[in-house]
């Protein structure tokens, strides 16, 4: 077993062993768990890239993890500055899926890209990554404060609920995550542009679907964002268009990774 | 205690029906004279003593064995109510459920303490009207006694919970911290103060106390470092507000839906909380209706969410149990022994009859001061053996253990 080998059987693992240890309220075991997940899946690029000779995020399966990585480093970073763990179970959970699914499917002896990958590739793909990451997050967070607005409205507390953060902490962090994921796309999406005029690829258009559908994400989540400086926008619509962006967010990924995109084209 | 006297309770509470029924049973503490005094009237009463909280209306009462005083109860007080919605219990089982009320047993939060004064207000109302005797007096001494006991040597009084609690930790699932939002208490009662004291506690960023009379709220204001209104700038108040605790007494104008501005509620940010603690219910149905992001919440909907944290509570429950059936003991003995009084007055006069006559059967005016002495010891002893032996005929009427098995049968039914 080599090591790439060794990494993906072992990262679902440790997330899944850091998600139980917040959902069970052991947040400094869990704590401990996520470090060593994040510097594993690290290691997990730092041994792909050696192996390719570029920036190792090429295909689906590498983006599925390189989001998985930014989506546990992003959480951690907004569950730090709201001071609050309470959706750590799940969040990183999900996380485990994700880089379980990844794990199971990305190839473990990785091809270098032909003519590999500029600093301004780099940056575009990065900068994607951390927005769609920022994105899931916002909308989970969206769907979570939905979640518990209902379930106090029906008067209902499970102990899952129980553990979540309150309405505003919630709200809160379903803004900052939306506001790092609108910065990201921000530079994400004008480097991409940047490439393909650079390159002149031939399947670029702006009404070709990926990029609008980028452009109304971008513009959607900057909305979120900023909610709160919105008058009429309160913390409940914000958590709806959250969730609504973050169904548009997994869409985006799929057309980005469909044969006919220009992104495959590229 | 007179053999042919029985003690019969009479109530409704949060577990046989809801806020909408019971607040229409409530009885205000200005109508409690009137209360006490008809209860008093009915034929059989010897002893009446009325509890209304936001939890319970019940009603104790003292008269013959045999006479039906539950249905004469029931229509005084409880009249066009259906009899599923009220319970009765009597002598010992009464006596069972007046301890657990005092304790907080019974109540929605488990061990809240509010009961207690409660008590003492309707001790105090019923003393002044005249209806409290030598069997209900001891009683609800000793109910008080229980409440406090149970309190200090377990841990259902550990944390003094409260509705008033419950409600600002509702508030603190919306809220998280209290530092930026700004609260409005309606009524200066001593829940309105108790959750504006919770919530000046929780380092609230602005406190408002709107009362009927503004002196009132001005003067618990001033203690509480909050701000005072009347009821009539209230839906100004209102809309300047996060969370909204209604915890006025009956007769005051309700809380309706035209108090808030529907744009302007739908238009902020986080969800505005009304917390209603007040029997009956202050705050109108279609407040609810104005918009999404209102979330009312009446003692009913406490009442669950307290259910739900019970778990793992069981435990402090388990060790009243033997406070409680030691303290009916401690009452049934007293209480039996009481009933021996006349006997022991007699038996203490023919004692002291016997000894004189035959002294002076004995020895006359020239009696030895000495003689005169034993004789007086030889009595008071055997007055003390008879004493004894009627203690503890009064203690064997009812053994612990028969009091426990009783306990649990009354639990269990519950």
């Amino acid at each position: 077993m080599n090591a790439l080998q060794a990494l993906a059987v072992v990262l679902p693992l440790v997330y899944a062993a850091a998600a139980a240890s917040f959902a069970l309220g052991r947040d400094e075991r869990a704590r401990w768990a996520l470090r060593v997940a994040l510097c594993l899946h690290a290691l997990d690029f730092v041994v792909r890239a050696v192996k390719v000779g570029h920036f190792p995020v090429t295909d689906l399966w590498t983006t599925v993890s390189a989001s998985a990585f930014a989506t546990a480093a992003l959480w951690a970073l907004v569950a730090r500055n709201a001071e609050h763990t309470g959706s750590g179970g799940l969040v990183l959970g999900l996380v485990g899926a994700l880089q379980l699914v990844a794990s199971s499917s990305v190839p473990l002896t990785p091809l270098p890209r032909a003519g590999g990958m500029g600093p301004l590739q780099i940056t575009h793909v990065a900068t994607s990554c951390v927005a769609l990451a920022a994105l899931f997050l916002s909308g989970l967070h969206g769907v979570l404060w939905l979640t518990l607005f209902r379930s106090i409205r029906a008067r209902r507390f499970s102990p899952f609920l129980e553990r979540l953060p309150n309405l505003d902490t919630l709200a809160k962090m379903t803004r900052r995550a939306a506001l790092l994921g609108f910065l990201g796309l921000t530079v994400g999406l004008n480097v991409g542009i940047g490439l393909a005029h650079a390159e002149s690829s031939p399947r670029f258009t702006y009404r070709h679907p990926e990029v609008l559908l980028s452009l109304a994400l971008w513009a959607h989540f900057g909305v979120v964002a900023f909610s709160q400086k919105i008058p009429g926008l309160g913390a409940r619509r914000a958590s709806w268009a959250a969730a609504f962006g973050l169904a548009a967010a997994l869409l985006s990924l799929v057309l980005v990774m469909l044969p006919h995109s220009f992104h495959g084209a590229a | 205690m007179d053999a042919r006297l029985t003690v019969i309770l009479v109530g409704i509470s949060h577990r046989t029906a809801p806020i909408a029924l019971r607040e229409r049973y409530v009885v205000s503490v200005a109508d409690l004279p009137a209360t006490l005094g008809s209860l008093r009237a009915l034929e059989g009463v010897e002893e009446c003593f009325v509890l209304s909280t936001c939890n319970r209306t019940e009603v104790l009462l003292v008269g013959p064995r045999g006479r039906d005083l539950v249905s004469a109860a029931r229509a005084q007080l409880f009249r066009n109510l259906e009899a599923s919605s009220t319970y009765s219990f009597e002598d010992v089982p009464a006596i069972i459920h007046a301890f657990r009320v005092a304790g907080g047993l019974d109540s929605v939060v488990l061990g809240e303490s509010e009961v207690l004064a409660q008590i003492k207000r309707g001790v105090e109302a019923a003393a002044c009207a005249g209806t409290l005797g030598p069997v209900l007096r001891p009683l609800l001494q000793q109910a008080l006694h229980v409440g406090k006991r149970v309190r200090a040597e377990t841990q259902i009084g550990q944390g003094s919970l409260s509705v008033a609690k419950i409600g600002v930790d509702l508030a603190a699932r919306i809220f998280g911290t209290f530092e930026d939002e700004r609260a409005l208490v309606v009524g200066a009662g001593e829940t309105g103060l108790l959750v504006a004291q919770h919530l000046r506690d929780r380092q609230i960023g602005q406190l408002t106390l709107a009362n009927r009379t503004p002196e009132r709220a001005v003067e618990a204001a001033h203690a509480l470092g909050a701000d005072a209104c009347g009821l009539d700038v209230l839906a100004e108040r209102i809309a300047r507000a996060d969370l909204v605790v209604a915890c006025v007494e009956a007769g005051s104008p309700p809380i309706e839906a035209r108090h808030f501005d529907r744009r302007a509620v739908s238009r902020r940010d986080k969800p505005l909380l009304v917390l209603d603690l007040s029997v009956p219910r202050a705050v109108a149905a279609d407040v609810a209706r104005v918009s999404p992001n209102i979330l009312v919440y009446d003692l009913d909907d406490l009442q669950r969410i307290v259910r739900e944290n019970e778990r793992g509570r069981s435990e402090a429950v388990d060790g009243t149990t033997a406070i409680l059936v030691a303290e009916i003991h401690k009452y049934l003995t007293s209480r039996t022994y009481s009933a021996f009084t006349p006997v022991i007055a007699d038996l203490r006069r023919r004692f002291e009859e016997i000894r004189e006559s035959t002294l002076d059967a004995h020895a006359g005016a020239r009696s030895d001061p000495r003689e005169v002495q034993l004789a007086h010891e030889l009595t008071k002893r055997l007055l003390d053996a008879a004493l004894e032996q009627m203690k503890a005929g009064a203690r064997s009427v009812r053994s612990e253990e028969a009091l426990q098995i009783e306990y649990r049968r009354f639990l269990d039914n519950l």
